[in-house]
């Protein structure tokens, strides 16, 4: 058995260069990585991994991850929700709290830990309710679930719909430096509504949910943090308007940072065609002059991450008609593979600015360690094949849960390896 | 015979021939009952037509319809394509009705048993005779022709067209020989 | 004797909406009805184009008309008809729809018209089913047999529609029997205006459709037509206008703008059923140039003339055209 590992061969990824440096990586028994540097000649004790033509990069770190474990194992679990982060390169997740029970407490906080302690090879944290019970009523304990490690509070899948409790939150979070992130529409704006309101819902009949509904409460959850002090997160952005907020009041001071998801870059309302309810999401697929706009957003810096918003459904759920199946879409296996096929392979996007959005941007704002290729680090990162193909079938998936848009597709580029310190997560680097 | 090669069987004068010998037969049998032809669209109606013309010179009373059976087909199902319905018109009482039924060809049968289907959902006739221009064999069902114009020995793919001047601007009948031999 | 081999139309096997029909295919829709219709008046008014077929009435959302219509539709075409009424909410909740789907298609139905409160569902089930579907109303989306019905009511009356004019009042916003008469009458070639109050009047509209403030403006216009939505009274509890009595002052075909019409001599349509008083005052079902009952009668022809021209993918067989003759 070897005790060194060399990826031999590969281009690695930063957040500092747009370029590709050619540099091999020499992992030490512990996980560390011994050296980084160009042709560094194999030893006897290296087990040499051929990465000619490969792509590493730091592990990628997902801020906005449903696990549905405690309440909708039948959906995901910690285990199978973990097992879909690696296939789709990534090293550490945040789990949202809406589960049911929500983790609304530092007991449930410790609950989630321990499973995830027991069942994920990759750091997993969550991020608890800023009300209890999400219910927007009272108050959760939040210092408590702060100390037990909640990196963030959110009451992710609604928005607090009271202002005034939603200052308060803002200002009790505030004392405890916790980042607040906001899912932000107004419930009875989208009430009724399932797709984004536009020429496409009137077309298909459905009941649209506007724009401004988002927009809306963008305003007014940056106002508060504007008035508060407090770091906000802004989820899932999907219009150009409430994109152009977040500019405004990060001009003005605010403490705000904001993501957009995969799939609002990459389809638009126009993709919704027959009713695909793999293609219902909230917020909705908007305009693709929208999608354009995030897409320049997330290039300038605008917008600060990326996140998936990974969602799973049964299959069952997801077959009732487009009214009435649940909001939602998985994205863990998929993200990568599917940026890389649409905006990274055709030049659109750097893998530069993948690192920084995908890896550094959300590790710093819930209070992680930035992780990069560097001689003295530990080990993590992720191989990527961009020369592969990546067919999302039933059977390799490792989701619970089915419901992507990607299903059954085959898109180019492959995640090939995942490597965690001493341990391989995944490798189908030689296979 | 290459697949392409057309040979005419009838031309121009040997219709008209034919036409005014079925005439003289129809009118030979039924020189004063109320008396109605009735065509299957399209050209079984230009036959039809042609004969009540040369009729109503010689005697009165005769009425005509023509016959749509795209409705009464047993086919429905296997046709990737369907033809517009013209719709049928038959402006005279079937109850009771001496009817000649026109067609161009006589093949298997099918369609003159679609056509006497529809033609009963009119009415009961006193009595249903049939007219063809051509009797090509191959039946598949018990129907014979009481008026004929020429009977002609075919294999069971070859093509026999019909020809009107009203329709394709020229008289004739022609054989085309299809693809595979009997 | 060899088929005449045009015109032809090539079959499809759904009907889901009439945004998917090209202008031939609604004209071949169009003309093939008339027939249908003039066979109303022999002795026997049935033929046996679908004999030994099976159409399946599945209606999550109760309707006697549309369905009394295609029943009749059917079985003039000596079909045999079945009727599933199902309560929408037991579908939601428990049994999904393809549970109900797989259930019909053990019992090997060939056509299956489908009416649903939810928007798409006829789309789905005839994803997974090789029965010809007919969408007969899915909640905000379509209505694709009572366009037909509706343009061949307008043909009859005015003959060739392009460069007629429709107008649509009342709710366009929720309304499926809006969606497809416009798009029909859209790609026959006619102008559509629309009136109603601006909280049901969608905002991702298509562009041709002509938005008139005042019902003498949009009378004004000349319309060859003036088309009734149904007003569902529910639409006053969710704010979109606050009383019924003040929507039929400013909204409703009034004594007063009846005149209008009458003096113009525009045709009135609706789907049905009316809510006197509402849409319309009662005079109106006796004006000679109201369509109503035509609507209804053309109906059964109209979705004759659909059922005809579907093809479900249960018995398709490779066969020569010509094989008939």
């Amino acid at each position: 058995m070897s005790s060194r590992v060399l990826f031999k061969g590969g281009r690695i990824a930063s957040a500092e260069q747009s370029s590709l440096a050619e540099l091999d990586v020499l992992v030490n028994a512990e996980g560390r990585i011994e050296a980084l540097q160009s042709a560094i000649t194999p030893a006897d004790d290296m087990e040499v991994i051929d990465c000619q033509d490969k792509v590493l990069l730091p592990g990628l770190f997902d801020m906005h991850v449903h696990l549905r474990e405690p309440g909708r194992e039948d959906e995901e679990t910690i285990e199978s929700g973990a097992r879909a982060a690696i296939q789709g390169g990534f090293t550490g997740i945040v789990a949202m709290p809406n589960t049911t029970p929500p983790i609304d407490s530092g007991g449930m906080v410790r609950f989630v830990h321990t499973l995830a302690r027991e069942q994920s090879p990759i750091p997993i944290f969550t991020a608890g309710c800023i009300t209890q019970g999400r219910a927007g009523k009272q108050l959760a304990e939040i210092a408590d679930m702060h100390q037990q490690g909640a990196v963030m509070i959110t009451d992710d899948g609604d928005p607090v719909a009271d202002p005034y409790l939603f200052r308060r939150a803002l200002e009790y979070a505030r004392h405890f430096d916790l980042v607040v992130a906001c899912h932000c529409e107004v419930p009875e704006l989208s009430r009724g509504g399932a797709m984004n309101e536009g020429a496409r819902s009137y077309q298909l009949g459905i009941p649209g949910i506007p724009a401004c509904s988002e927009e809306i409460s963008i305003a007014r959850d940056l106002r508060l943090a504007l008035d508060t002090g407090t770091r906000i997160h802004i989820q899932h952005v999907s219009t150009a308007r409430g994109m152009e907020l977040v500019r405004r009041f990060k001009e003005d001071g605010a403490q705000v940072t904001c993501e957009v998801t995969p799939h609002h870059l990459l389809f638009s309302e126009e993709d919704i065609r027959d009713y695909d309810t793999h293609l219902k999401m909230n917020p909705p697929l908007r305009t693709p002059q929208d999608a354009e706009a995030l897409l320049e957003g997330l290039k300038s810096g605008l917008i600060d991450a990326l996140a998936t918003d990974h969602a799973p459904h049964t299959e069952f759920e997801k077959n009732l008609d487009f009214a009435h199946a649940p909001f939602g879409i998985t994205g863990l296996e998929t993200a990568l593979v599917s940026l890389y096929d649409r905006l990274i392979k055709p030049g659109q996007l750097g893998w530069d600015l993948i690192v920084q959005r995908f890896a550094d941007t959300p590790r710093r704002l819930v209070g992680q360690e930035r992780v990069s290729i560097a001689e003295g680090a530990q080990a993590n990162l992720v191989v990527f094949d961009p020369e592969g193909q990546t067919h999302f079938s039933r059977e390799g998936m490792q989701s619970k849960s089915m419901n992507t848009p990607w299903l059954d597709q085959a898109l180019s580029g492959a995640v090939v390896g995942v490597v965690l310190g001493p341990n391989r997560l995944m490798d189908r680097i030689t296979a | 015979m290459t697949p392409d090669t057309q040979v005419t069987l009838l031309s121009a004068s040997d219709i008209t021939n034919k036409v005014e010998r079925m005439t003289a037969q129809i009118y030979e049998a039924h020189p004063d009952v109320p008396l109605a032809c009735v065509g299957i669209h399209t050209r079984g109606a230009v036959l039809s037509q042609r004969v009540h013309a040369l009729l109503t010179s010689k005697r009165d009373k005769v009425d005509h319809g023509t016959l749509d059976i795209a409705l009464y087909r047993d086919d429905l199902d296997n046709l990737g394509t369907i033809p517009m319905i013209k719709g049928s018109e038959i402006p005279f009482q079937v109850e009771g009705a001496h009817i000649v039924l026109f067609d161009d060809v006589l093949f298997t049968g099918r369609t003159i048993r679609a056509a006497l289907d529809e033609l009963m959902d009119y009415g009961r006739p006193a009595k249903i005779e049939l007219a063809v221009l051509i009797d090509r064999g191959h039946r598949e069902l018990p129907i014979a022709p009481d008026y004929l114009g020429q009977r002609i020995e075919t294999t069971r793919d070859a093509h026999i067209r019909v020809c009107f001047q009203e329709i394709d601007g020229r008289d004739g009948v022609f054989l085309r020989e299809g693809e595979s031999t009997p | 004797m060899i088929q005449e081999l045009d015109p032809r139309m090539s079959r499809r096997k759904d009907l889901l909406d009439i945004e998917s029909l090209t202008r031939d295919e609604l004209l071949f829709l169009l003309d093939t009805a008339k027939p249908f219709k003039e066979l109303f008046t022999r002795s026997v008014k049935k033929v046996p184009a679908l004999r030994g077929k099976t159409v399946l009435n599945l209606f999550f959302e109760p309707s006697t008309r549309t369905r009394a219509s295609f029943e009749i539709a059917a079985k003039r075409l000596s079909a045999d008809v079945t009727n599933l009424s199902i309560a929408q909410s037991s579908v939601v909740k428990g049994e999904s729809i393809l549970d109900t789907i797989e259930t019909m298609q053990s019992m090997k139905v060939d056509y299956m018209v489908v009416r649903h409160g939810s928007s798409g569902v006829p789309a789905f089930v005839a994803k997974h089913t090789p029965a010809a579907v007919i969408n007969a109303g899915d909640g905000h989306h379509a209505h694709p047999t009572q366009a037909l019905l509706d343009a061949f009511t307008m043909q009859e009356a005015v003959g060739d529609l392009r460069g007629r004019k429709v107008l649509i009042v009342g709710d366009v916003l929720h309304s499926r029997v809006c969606r497809s008469v416009s798009t029909a009458a859209h790609k026959l070639g006619m102008e559509v205006g629309v009136f109603a109050p601006a909280t049901l009047i969608p905002s991702g509209r298509p562009d041709y459709m002509k938005v008139f403030t005042d019902f003498r403006a949009a009378l004004a216009w000349q319309p060859d037509f003036v088309y009734l939505l149904r007003l569902q009274l529910e639409r006053q509890a969710a704010h979109f206008f606050p009383s019924l009595r003040e929507y039929h002052n400013i909204f409703g075909l009034t004594r007063e703008r009846f005149q209008v019409c009458r003096d113009q001599g525009i045709y009135i349509m609706h789907p049905g059923p009316v809510n006197r008083g509402v849409e319309l005052v009662d005079e109106v079902l006796t004006y000679p140039r109201c369509l109503i009952n035509q609507q209804v009668e053309n109906g059964i022809a109209a979705r004759m003339a659909v059922l005809y021209w579907l093809q479900p993918a249960t018995t398709v067989l490779p066969m020569e055209e010509d094989a008939i003759a």
